[in-house]
């Protein structure tokens, strides 16, 4: 039945985004000249793996992530922050390209999927993902731009990157210093034709689907002319290279004999952080751009398609997946809310490697990180963040997360801006308003174990001045175990009488009044009708 | 029309800050190749060393070293003059890394402090003699971490991780672990000129490519070479104080007079850190074998292998910047140990002094 139903879905789905089919697989072109950068860039400089591992990871893992996940902009594949995290956690445990490394690559990623899963079957651990706030998310978006453009940067001066974990923000500044000083003039200068040409066709509202196109084919004919002109020995132009050994499917088995066990047990912790860097992403881009479409999907959903991607995904020999902020940006850009752009972006990528494998082959590794760099400026939009600093808590949030990124990495980012988030709402609820009037003390907020201390100070200042005093708490919408406790003994000490108007003839008096008001608040207090409050007294 | 304005506004200004920054790169790289081209300015040991190995352009090279202790005389591809103010770059490089007898340290050192936090490190404090320690008849010293024998092995397996390294990583963990500092890009020519440097060494000592050479490390002094007592902290701090005090400083953190170094830290900002395999508690046999082979200098071989090994334990004991790998904590722990325990040391001692004017000749007194 189920399955039914998401044919079903498939079918409403294609039947309306049919009229602008071109349009969406023009969409679908553009997101694969995307990927396809990213994807080879991510395997063999981050990730340690050969570029076929990033490029099924963008054909197989988007194609999977597509028919699993009900987003119209969700759009996974390979990703920055995940395959660093194969790089870093494989580093110790075998020398990379190796096949052993590799297939330590595809335990990582099966483990991950697993542990994945976990967080699909156990509900609260998946609920608890909910718990990073938006300014958090922001603030991950404009660190990861500033960190493509930064970790793009030696690629662009035709340099060798630096793969070593050191501290980024200093990698950046040598990295800059070092394209001035000992850069190829050559590459910069197809890195700067590129980004231009990018920059001029983006002002040209027709042509803005096209911009990123138009950019790399520009630079490719002007690397092809640097190469004719000049030949290869002196332009010295890196290229993405020869992909023609790649096919439709390679399948391919993670490593899991008995000598490999202490190295997998060794990786685990490093499965665990990559499982959570994957969800944290994949829950965290859904939210936003969602928002930003003008849609919602569960997020249990995108968990439950990350999770049996990247369980499938270790036996075709792929990285593993989760959404990608810059190409979901990229698909919400583009005006494109339509799952089939993403679907035939799978579909592109494969027949591009598939038939245009030797002109793919000529692009130039500068344009591409170019690319790159323009889609992290693009992360960047004062739009977004301008929110953020109209109130003084989410500014420090959105920063802390922001500066977390560039100081210590995502998995951290993450774990600053939620405590932050966390503490701060907690330290509201800790601050109830109380207003003692007369010997009424009315308590508007929560009354719990962190509220208590205040809430107490105010009441022995009270029952200190006046004999007996009033606890109003008609206005506490939430009351826990050590709050009734509290309750209780204060009123087993005789002097106090606990009122709740709700329950009074007063209650109903306010509902009538109300009633009279006129619809919009009865309807909603009825509708909200404190069960919580009623079961506890 | 505006928005028209605008958006060209935008592109023009975009146009004028990348062709700012690619006139400034061409600027740069002008001025490289100025610093390339011109002469360059000897310190006084690799004069020597250069001229001993008869470093000159030409169609052949033939090393006068090889002729004297073989009685061959080898000829090999010669240097142009390129070659030959690359090696000799290099070899200053080696010298005196953070520029202390340069004019600049940015045109004749190619910014080495950049890439090095604290001011004490050479390469030459490790890799002695220029990288090339020899005694007074020229026959290369076990345990001297010779650049040219290095060199000749040039891509290796690294022990510990298994990892294929290429020269000019082996000389990147150099800079990120013995010197706390960060690496160099591969393609710059502050790793090129010791790359060429370290390539003429082999060829002016005729060592064979692929040949593991005694000399290129350091002989090991695991605790089965020892007596077998253990590395004791009390022991190496008496040595310590008696033996490398003088040099390293009483904390080991070098001594620094006039801005003339005299011995180099041991311990403390400017040292190695956590992360190198000169720390007792990543590899426990290759400081003691260096110190062993290596101090106090003009007395070297004089310790015993126990003694070797109590003076790294201590050494290692007191308080380092931490690797990449320790994390942020440990870092956060080391940085205020290095600043807590140094003048709080003093303090103790002065009180010691007060309260024990001469605490050496106590004993004696009451004999």
């Amino acid at each position: 039945m189920r399955g039914l139903a998401t044919l079903q879905r498939y079918r409403e789905d294609l039947s309306r985004d049919w009229p602008q089919t071109s349009g969406n697989l023009m969409v679908g072109l553009t997101l694969a000249l995307v990927t396809l950068p990213q994807a080879v860039a991510f395997s063999v400089t981050l990730a340690g793996v050969p570029p076929h591992f990033g490029i099924y990871a963008a054909i197989w893992g988007v194609l999977f992530c597509a028919m699993l996940n009900p987003s119209r902009v969700f759009h996974g594949g390979p990703n920055t922050a995940m395959s660093a995290t194969i790089g870093v956690t494989l580093l110790p445990v075998a020398p990379p390209f190796g096949a052993e490394y590799m297939g330590y690559a595809l335990t990582l990623g099966l483990l991950c999927g697993l542990i994945q899963m976990m967080f699909y079957v156990v509900r609260p651990l998946g609920r608890m993902l909910d718990l990073v706030s938006e300014p958090v998310i922001n603030g991950m978006i404009c660190g990861i731009g500033l960190f493509l453009i930064f970790k793009s940067l030696t690629t662009f001066g035709g340099l060798p990157i630096n793969t070593e974990v050191e501290w980024p923000l200093w990698i950046a500044w040598q990295s800059f210093l070092a394209v001035l000083e000992i850069g190829n003039l050559h590459a910069i200068q197809i890195g700067l034709v590129t980004l231009v040409t990018c920059v001029i066709v983006q002002q040209v509202p027709r042509m803005r689907n096209w911009a990123i196109l138009v950019g790399i084919a520009a630079g490719t004919l002007y690397s092809e002319y640097l190469h004719y002109a000049l030949g290869a020995q002196v332009s010295l132009i890196e290229k993405i290279g020869n992909l023609s050994s790649i096919g439709l499917v390679m399948p391919s088995l993670p490593l899991f004999t008995q000598e490999a066990m202490p190295d997998i047990i060794a990786i685990l912790p490093g499965a665990v952080t990559l499982a959570l860097l994957g969800l944290f992403q994949t829950v965290a881009a859904m939210r936003r751009m969602n928002r930003k479409a003008g849609g919602f999907t569960d997020s249990r959903k995108a968990i439950f398609s990350d999770a049996t991607s990247n369980c499938l995904l270790p036996f075709l020999s792929s990285l593993p997946t989760c959404a990608s902020f810059n190409r979901m940006w990229l698909v919400h850009r583009l005006g494109s809310h339509s799952r089939l752009a993403i679907v035939s972006s799978a579909l592109w990528l494969l027949l591009l490697v598939l038939f245009l494998a030797p002109l793919i082959a000529a692009m130039p590794m500068p344009a591409m990180a170019a690319i790159i760099m323009l889609l992290g400026a693009n992360m960047i939009n004062w739009e977004d963040i301008k929110p953020h600093f109209k109130d003084r808590r989410e500014a420090v949030v959105f920063v802390a997360s922001f500066l977390s990124v560039l100081f210590l990495d995502l998995f951290g980012a993450v774990i600053v801006g939620s405590v932050l988030a966390i503490a701060y709402s907690k330290w509201e609820q800790a601050h109830p308003n109380i207003s003692l009037n007369g010997n009424v003390l009315k308590i508007r907020g929560n009354l719990y174990y962190g509220s208590l201390p205040v809430i107490e100070a105010m009441y022995h200042r009270a029952i200190a001045r006046d004999d007996s005093v009033v606890i109003d708490f008609s206005e506490c919408f939430y009351i826990d175990q050590e709050g009734i406790r509290w309750l209780a003994a204060a009123k087993a000490a005789q002097k106090v009488r606990l009122e709740d108007r709700r329950h009074s003839d007063d209650r109903r008096a306010i509902e009538r009044r109300a009633a009279a008001d006129g619809k919009r608040r009865t309807g909603r207090r009825s509708a909200r009708n404190d069960r919580r409050k009623r079961s506890e007294f | 029309m505006s928005t028209l304005g605008w958006k060209i506004g935008k592109v023009a200004v975009l146009v004028v800050a990348l062709g700012g920054l690619y006139a400034l790169a061409v600027a740069k790289q002008l001025e490289r190749e100025d610093i390339r081209q011109s002469p360059v300015v000897l310190t006084p040991a690799c004069a020597e060393k250069l001229a001993k190995y008869g470093l000159v352009a030409g169609a052949t090279y033939q090393s006068p070293y090889l002729l004297k202790h073989t009685g061959m005389a080898v000829a090999t591809t010669g240097y142009t003059e390129d070659d030959v103010r690359a090696i000799q770059r290099g070899c200053n490089i080696i010298d005196d890394t953070q520029g202390r007898q340069a004019q600049s340290v940015a045109e004749e050192r190619w910014n080495a402090t950049r890439f090095i936090r604290g001011s004490h490190v050479s390469c030459n404090h490790c890799h002695q003699g220029v990288g090339d320690k020899q005694d007074a008849e020229g026959n290369r010293l076990l345990g001297s971490l010779s650049l040219g024998a290095s060199w000749v092995m040039a891509d290796m397996y690294d022990r510990f991780t298994g990892l294929l390294l290429p020269f000019e990583l082996r000389q990147m963990q150099c800079y990120i672990n013995s010197s706390n500092g960060y690496k160099p890009n591969i393609a710059d020519d502050l790793i090129r000129d010791v790359t060429a440097y370290t390539r003429f060494l082999s060829a002016a000592l005729g060592l064979q490519i692929g040949v593991s050479y005694e000399e290129q490390g350091v002989d090991e002094i695991p605790a089965s070479h020892t007596g077998k007592q253990g590395d004791d902290y009390i022991r190496g701090e008496a040595i310590y104080r008696a033996k490398c005090q003088h040099c390293h400083g009483a904390q080991g953190h070098g001594i620094e007079v006039n801005g003339h170094l005299i011995g180099p830290a041991v311990a403390g900002p400017n040292s190695w850190n956590m992360q190198s395999r000169n720390y007792f508690y990543y590899v426990a046999t290759i400081l003691p074998g260096f110190i062993c082979r290596n101090m106090p200098l003009g007395a070297e071989n004089t310790l015993t292998n126990q003694e070797c090994r109590d003076i790294a334990y201590f050494i290692s004991n007191l308080p380092r910047p931490a690797g990449d790998k320790q994390g942020p904590l440990v870092a956060l722990q080391q940085q205020a140990l290095m600043r807590i325990m140094p003048p709080l040391l003093r303090l103790t001692d002065a009180a010691m002094e007060r309260k024990h004017p001469e605490p050496r000749q106590a004993p004696a007194a009451a004999r």
